[in-house]
């Protein structure tokens, strides 16, 4: 399984992200990445090697996450490095915000206004 | 997504019309926080405004069912009528400029489909400082977390 640089661009255009973009926020090197571009298979050679002995394609012996994990995975990431470069900064709050961005405003304001309306503060 | 049982399409007409009436007008507090994506949570949309007797702020409250109702020794500035009770009057921001000023320290939000005037979170903070009340203390770290997030999150994209 060879990486499809013309998906990923596609996806970048989908996001509004450049590549450039996408891998920074990736925290992804152009080195790293145009090295994993230039390879027959990101697949490791063993699982090459177990799927060839039973005569299917290597996708057929792999289990996808859903893409909700992966995009949580990613915020994790995203959140600790936020945490990294503020450690006084609480990662409850920051792991907050950043799923709240994942919304439209609209949403994140019904939801803020949902809590407030459920919970007295005054 | 939230169920859309708060801040119906009907309460967000009025900012649609504000917007169409022209009406010098910026949303602060918390609701500001929180459309930028601060985890926080209030219970109103507080707006402020730059002159409470424009009379396009008259027309974009008769259009959407609301009425302004002048304060009183008692009472601040209030807005009735069902579609718009869920916004607050804010006369004064403590610790910030007057209204023109702070008009420069806004981002443009999209609501549905209107672009409103949203106080940045910066300034939020500084007004929150200023206010200094036990709860304005309370949210202050989410709000700074918040400004951090989106400080690393705009640097790397």
């Amino acid at each position: 399984m060879k990486l499809d640089p013309d998906q990923i661009k596609k996806r970048c255009k989908i996001k509004g992200l450049t590549l450039q973009e996408l891998l920074e926020s990736a925290a992804v090197s152009r080195t790293a990445y145009y090295s994993l571009a230039r390879k027959d298979s990101v697949l490791p050679a063993s699982l090459l090697a177990i799927a060839g002995e039973l005569g299917v394609a290597p996708s057929a012996i792999l289990r996808e996450a859903p893409a909700a994990e992966w995009r949580t995975r990613a915020l994790i990431r995203q959140a600790i490095r936020v945490v990294d470069q503020h450690p006084q900064a609480s990662f409850e709050n920051v792991w907050h915000t950043l799923v709240l961005l994942e919304e439209p405003p609209v949403d994140r304001l019904r939801r803020s206004l949902l809590r407030g309306r459920a919970v007295d503060l005054h | 997504m939230a169920a859309p049982s708060i801040f119906t399409e009907q309460e967000q007409a009025f900012l649609r019309e504000l917007v169409r009436q022209r009406v010098d007008f910026m949303i602060v507090g918390l609701a500001a926080a929180a459309l930028q994506g601060a985890p926080a949570v209030t219970q109103d949309i507080d707006l402020w405004f730059r002159d409470l007797g424009d009379p396009r702020l008259q027309e974009a409250l008769k259009r959407v069912g609301g009425v302004y109702i002048p304060p009183t020794p008692s009472t601040p500035p209030m807005l009735g009528g069902r579609n718009v009770a869920l916004f607050d009057i804010v006369v004064t921001m403590h610790g910030l400029d007057g209204f023109d000023r702070e008009l420069e320290n806004t981002i443009e939000v999209t609501i549905g489909r209107t672009k409103v005037r949203v106080l940045s979170l910066e300034r939020i903070i500084v007004s929150k400082k200023a206010t200094n009340r036990e709860k304005d203390r309370l949210v202050l770290p989410v709000l700074e977390d918040a400004v951090a997030t989106l400080r690393a999150r705009n640097h790397r994209s």
